[in-house]
């Protein structure tokens, strides 16, 4: 079926395009402001706000600023993204990373979103393949005359799309 | 007023009670046909006639809770620890809401008011209606029961009454949360109407699908009242909270946004059922989720489950839900099994490319869309349990994972109304898809040319890849759409001879839901776009003394004076920018902070110039403790307008879309016409 | 209002309300078991709609013609039979 084969290549592209948005990650800037704005939007203020580093202001807040400047010192420091990230880990907990490491159980974080999101398009694909292959032809009907009257009504009452 | 509140609130749920155990009976009586003392019917008349009297007692309830916060009596608990003197009249209203008891009570009130106006329309379908008003019964009892036990509102304060109250959390003493809270309850609270009668016509064995079409308006109405909850809080964390943004992924909006992707799945995919018989167990499956996860965000934020900014009210009543949530579960899942014949569906598919299977897709991917953010939710619970170690799941998870998913959703968005019911074939609609796919590429190209790049210094940016993909989906969908309307009025146009604006008109006025329907998609467009905005907001943080200037994106900030200011209610600290473009002069902020003097919180108020391309956004940070100079904080974010923009759209599409379609005329009326072989005009094209 | 006030009015709401509940009424509306009829009628009702909106949309040009003959006679054979059945029903 050609129709089909259209379709499946189309779906291919679009998991094909998904994947390679997938597995695609932020990779570092380069100036320092730019890097201190990227983790800082990686990590969480510890104040217990709920908010992202770089985006807590709420006033009063007693570990944001400090926390800025730790993390404006490592910038400065020269170490790297990674080393600045597992420093912070270590001091304030695994909870000041605003998303889950890649690594270990917490990788199961990141692969089950995509894995549910594969396995139900394939389920969804299959099952529409499944529904549609009882594609049912236009069976003989009986002609007699009392039906073609009824499918003549049906056909008057129906054909112009509903005149107004 | 506390003793009549809390009177009235064991009136309600006496009456509530009544009505479940009665209906109960009643509908059992009736179902299996034994004899009774009592006729049946009546004794179902009487129960619904309680939910009504029940409604008049809650009304009752909540009527004593805002009497009080007005009459400032702070021997109650609940006034005391979120009004005081100073506050103003509106967010006197807003403490009903604002706390713990208040919000459970307004929840119930909200709930009797749907059951008020369900139980009066019974005559549309008595006994579906009867069913599905016992139903209500069960979930209204559930709330009283909370509030009269669990989290009464009017319970006394122990020992000395105080002269004036805490206050009310200054955060919520804005114009929007005097409405945000109530919209997203009647969303929450409005799920149960569908719920009751999805399951009310499993236990009947309903025949046919006209349920559907009886419950469509609440779905809608609903689903807008959610909708606009949850924007309305969006707006509201955008000009109150400071940050520069507005969906920070809390536990809390996540909390809303997931029965709205369900509910958003079932409006879709119940059409399904509607038209052709199919995904019976589907949609019931669907709805009984949407109740269930508006049941579930309420204990994750008010059980204490999940940190969240929305801490405004936590406490024990968790086991409470916990053991609500099993039971409704219990109920679903008992019932499902039991009538699960009922629900044999013919699931014929007569071809993959047709609407039907873009609903399938289109489910798919909203259902995908709910299980991330359930799962980001709640991992942190589940890797505590596993590891050991609590993680933090926020935006950044969110943003990798659910953006690529809601891009897949805007392009099906943009294919589903292209195809048509029942079966097609792709040489069809090929033709249909040129423009489209033109305006997508024709944007792509635009956007790579003014400088969105997905890659910025040999590194790969992935929010402007995913700015540049949404642009251009966007655009695509958006003449998609476009075309769809004009397609259908160009057959009208043809069969009525007018011109093509009445032709649209009457197009519209004919089928209101589907052309509503796209109303409202042409409005989740314009939000994507002001949502793929955010990839190029840009800050600037500056210490400003007097007549210094800092600079963003085309605008220069000069400061010309800051000061102080107090009345009764708060202490205020603010800065006066003028803003300058181009050299000249445009207009003046004054971005403010306050301290509520009832609780000693401080509060930000944010300056906001907003336009279509950007809103600018400046911020009072506070003021440098060793210069006593302000430190102000300014964002550009581009294309945020456009979000609100898009809201207004789907607001207008819903009414549309609520309103009936025009009858089409019927047979004898055409009769009148002579017609010329009918099937001939119609294979011509019907001109 | 005073404790008691409070709970007077209380009481009044009370009898009220059950006078309101209990009231013998026996101008209640009956709960009508839906006919097989009405069933068939609403159906009828929606593949109406159905074959209305399979027209339109062949002539916004999203059929090819004999996908939308195909279809068009599947609908109108299902409709006829229902049809039947319903006249079948009106006569008895």
């Amino acid at each position: 079926m050609p129709k089909s084969m259209n379709m499946s290549t189309w779906m291919k592209a679009v998991q094909a395009l998904l994947l390679a948005v997938a597995v695609c990650f932020w990779t570092g800037a380069a100036s320092d402001s730019a890097r201190f704005n990227d983790l800082g939007h990686r990590l969480m203020c510890t104040c217990g706000c709920a908010q992202l580093l770089g985006e807590c202001n709420h006033v009063g807040c007693t570990e944001s600023g400090r926390e800025r400047n730790e993390l404006s010192a490592a910038i400065a420091s020269g170490a790297t993204d990674q080393q600045i990230l597992n420093s912070f880990a270590a001091k304030y907990g695994m909870t000041v990373l605003a998303a889950p490491p890649t690594r270990g159980f917490s990788l199961v974080a990141w692969v089950a979103p995509f894995a549910v999101f594969a396995a139900a398009l394939l389920g969804t694909i299959l099952l529409v393949r499944h529904w549609s292959l009882g594609r049912a032809e236009a069976a003989a009907q009986a002609a007699t005359p009392e039906m073609n009257a009824l499918r003549e009504k049906i056909r008057r009452e129906t054909e112009a799309g509903g005149e107004v | 007023m506390a003793a009549f509140g809390s009177f009235a609130l064991l009136i309600a749920l006496a009456l509530a009670a009544y009505n479940l155990f009665a209906g109960a009976i009643a509908l059992r009586l009736i179902a299996t046909g034994q004899p009774a003392r009592i006729s049946p019917e009546r004794l179902a008349d009487t129960a619904r006639r309680a939910g009504i009297a029940g409604f008049v007692a809650v009304t009752g309830a909540a009527f004593a809770l805002v009497w009080s916060v007005f009459a400032n009596d702070f021997s109650i608990t609940y006034i005391m620890e979120h009004s005081n003197r100073a506050l103003p009249a509106p967010y006197k209203f807003a403490a009903l809401w604002s706390g713990q008891e208040g919000s459970l009570l307004l929840w119930a009130w909200l709930l009797g008011a749907y059951g008020f106006v369900l139980r009066l329309l019974h005559k549309t379908d008595v006994k579906l209606y009867a069913y599905a008003g016992t139903i209500l019964a069960g979930v209204q009892v559930f709330f009283l029961a909370v509030v009269n036990f669990a989290a009464p509102p009017f319970s006394l304060l122990r020992g000395a009454i105080p002269d004036d109250g805490n206050g009310l959390n200054p955060l919520l003493q804005y114009p929007e949360m005097v409405i945000h809270p109530p919209m997203l309850y009647l969303g929450y609270v409005g799920f149960t109407i569908p719920f009751a009668f999805a399951l009310g016509a499993l236990m009947m064995r309903y025949p046919g699908e006209k349920w559907i079409k009886i419950t469509r308006g609440w779905t809608m109405v609903t689903w807008l009242f959610l909708t606009m909850g949850i924007f309305l809080g969006m707006h509201w964390a955008y000009a109150v909270l400071g940050w520069g943004g507005y969906w920070g992924w809390d536990p809390v909006e996540n909390a809303s946004f997931m029965p709205w992707l369900t509910g958003t799945a079932f409006l879709h995919s119940v059409m399904m059922q509607e038209r052709k018989g199919m995904m019976k167990s589907w949609n019931v499956w669907l709805i009984f989720s949407t109740f269930a996860l508006s049941i579930l965000g309420t204990l994750l934020t008010r059980g204490g489950l999940v940190s969240s900014v929305h801490a405004f009210a936590q406490s024990s009543i968790g086991n409470w839900f916990v053991t609500f949530l099993v039971i409704v579960l219990a109920v679903c899942i008992f019932t499902y099994v039991l009538q699960r014949s009922h629900l044999k569906s013919d699931q014929r598919l007569e071809s993959l490319v047709s609407r039907e299977s873009s609903f399938l897709f289109n489910n798919l991917v909203l259902l995908a869309a709910c299980f991330v953010i359930l799962w980001g939710t709640l991992f942190p619970i589940l890797s505590e349990y596993v590891q050991g170690t609590k993680v933090t799941v926020g935006a950044p998870f969110y943003n990798r994972v659910a953006i690529p998913i809601g891009l897949f959703l805007l392009f099906l968005t943009g294919v589903g109304p292209l195809l048509p019911w029942r079966s097609t074939s792709l040489r069809a609609v090929r033709r249909n898809f040129v423009i489209p796919s033109i305006a997508l590429w024709g944007t792509v190209i635009v956007c790579l040319a003014v400088g969105v790049r997905p890659w910025h210094d040999g590194s790969f940016d992935a929010g402007n890849f995913y700015a540049l993909v949404a642009f251009g989906l966007s655009a695509g969908v958006f003449t998609a759409i476009l075309s769809e309307y004009l397609r259908g009025a160009n057959v009208i146009r043809k069969q009525t001879r007018r011109n093509l604006f009445s032709a649209m008109y009457l197009l519209i006025r004919r089928n209101t839901r589907r052309y509503g329907g796209y109303l409202i998609h042409i409005g989740v467009v314009i939000v994507v776009v002001g949502l793929a905005g955010s990839a190029f907001n840009r800050n600037s943080e500056s210490e400003l003394t007097l007549n210094s200037t800092m600079s963003i994106g085309p605008y220069t900030l000069q400061c010309v004076g800051f000061t102080q200011d107090s009345n009764l209610n708060y202490n205020s600290e603010y800065a006066l920018l003028d803003v300058y473009q181009n050299g000249k002069k445009q207009f003046q902020m004054s971005p403010e902070k306050r301290v509520y003097l009832a609780s000693q919180q401080p509060q930000t108020m944010v300056a906001i110039h907003s336009v279509l391309s950007w809103d600018l956004y400046v911020v009072y940070e506070g003021t440098n403790p060793d210069t006593g100079n302000p430190i102000i904080k300014a964002f550009l974010n581009p294309l945020v307008s456009w979000i609100w923009a898009g809201v207004i759209f789907i607001v207008l599409g819903t009414f549309v879309a609520l309103t009936p379609s025009l009858a089409p005329a019927t047979a004898t009326v055409r009769l009148a016409v002579p017609q010329a072989t009918p099937a001939e005009a119609a294979i011509r094209g019907g001109d | 209002m005073t404790e008691l006030q409070g709970v007077i009015v209380g009481a009044i709401m009370a009898l009220a309300l059950g006078t309101y509940t209990f009231w013998p009424e026996n101008a209640f509306a009956s709960q009508r078991e839906k006919t097989r009829l009405d069933y068939l009628l609403e159906r009828k009702e929606q593949l109406y709609e159905n074959l209305r909106d399979l027209n339109f949309e062949y002539r916004a040009g999203k059929y090819p013609e004999e996908d939308f003959l195909t279809q068009r006679a599947l609908l109108e054979d299902e409709t006829a039979q229902l049809m039947a059945e319903i006249e079948h029903l009106q006569q008895a």
